[in-house]
C-alpha cells in the first residue's frame, strides 16, 4: 500500500504542474486543483514515508515528478524533444535522485 | 528569458522557507513567514511556466530543492557532505546550465 502511495503522490505532484501550467494560462480554477492535486500528493508522500525509507521515497516522488512533467510538456504544449534538452534533464534527474538517496 | 529563469530560483529558495517552516514553525510569526513562503513559491511558479517548459521548470525547482536542503544542512545544523555529493550537486548545476543555454536558444525567434 505505501508503494501505491508513493506512486499516486509522484503522479498527483504532475497533475498539480499541469494545473500551474493551466493557471498561468488564465484558467482560474485550475487554482483549486493545484492546491487539491499537490496538497494530496504532500499527504500521499507522508503516508508513504511511514514504512518507505525517507532517501528512496523522496527520490521515486521526485523522479515521477520530473520524467512525468517533461512528458506532459511535450505531449501537450509540444515542448522540445531535442536530445541535448533531454540529456539535461536527464542529468539533472539523476542527479537530483542520487542526491535523495545519499541523504 | 533570463528574468523567468531567476523567478524559478527564487521559487526554490522561498519553497525551503515554506518546507522548513511546516516542519519547525511554533509561533505565528514563523507560520505567517511559512504561509508567504507557499503564495510567493507558488505564484512565481506559476508566472515561470507561462514562458519556460514545465518539465524544465520543474526538473529545475526540484533539483534546486535538493541542492538547497543540502546547503542548509551544512551551514544551520552542521551536517556534513561527503565528496560525492559534491560530485552530484556539479552534476546538477551542469545540467541546469545547459538547459539555460538551450532554452535561451530555442526562444530566439520569439524574445
Amino acid at each position: 500500500m505505501h508503494w501505491l502511495a508513493l506512486v499516486a503522490a509522484g503522479l498527483m505532484e504532475v497533475i498539480g504542474v499541469w494545473n500551474i501550467k493551466r493557471l498561468s494560462e488564465g484558467n482560474k480554477g485550475a487554482l483549486l486543483f493545484a492546491f487539491f492535486t499537490m496538497g494530496s500528493s504532500l499527504l500521499l508522500l507522508s503516508y508513504a514515508l511511514q514504512t518507505i525509507p525517507m532517501g528512496t521515497g523522496y527520490a521515486i516522488w521526485t523522479g515521477i515528478g520530473t520524467v512525468g512533467t517533461a512528458i506532459v510538456g511535450i505531449i501537450l504544449y509540444k515542448d522540445s524533444t531535442d536530445v541535448k534538452r533531454l540529456a539535461c534533464i536527464g542529468l539533472i534527474l539523476a542527479s537530483t535522485m542520487a542526491l535523495k538517496i545519499l541523504g | 528569458m533570463t528574468k523567468e529563469w531567476l523567478k524559478v530560483v527564487v521559487a526554490s529558495i522561498f519553497e525551503m522557507v515554506w518546507v522548513s517552516g511546516l516542519a519547525h514553525a511554533s509561533t505565528p510569526l514563523e507560520w505567517f513567514f511559512t504561509a508567504i513562503g507557499v503564495v510567493v513559491s507558488f505564484y512565481l511558479l506559476t508566472s515561470s511556466v507561462k514562458h519556460l517548459p514545465i518539465g524544465t521548470v520543474y526538473a529545475v525547482f526540484a533539483g534546486l530543492g535538493s541542492v538547497g536542503s543540502i546547503i542548509v544542512g551544512a551551514v544551520f545544523f552542521n551536517e556534513s557532505v561527503s565528496l560525492l555529493k559534491l560530485v552530484f550537486m556539479g552534476t546538477l548545476i551542469l545540467g541546469i546550465l545547459g538547459l539555460k543555454l538551450i532554452e535561451t536558444d530555442t526562444s530566439k525567434g520569439d524574445k
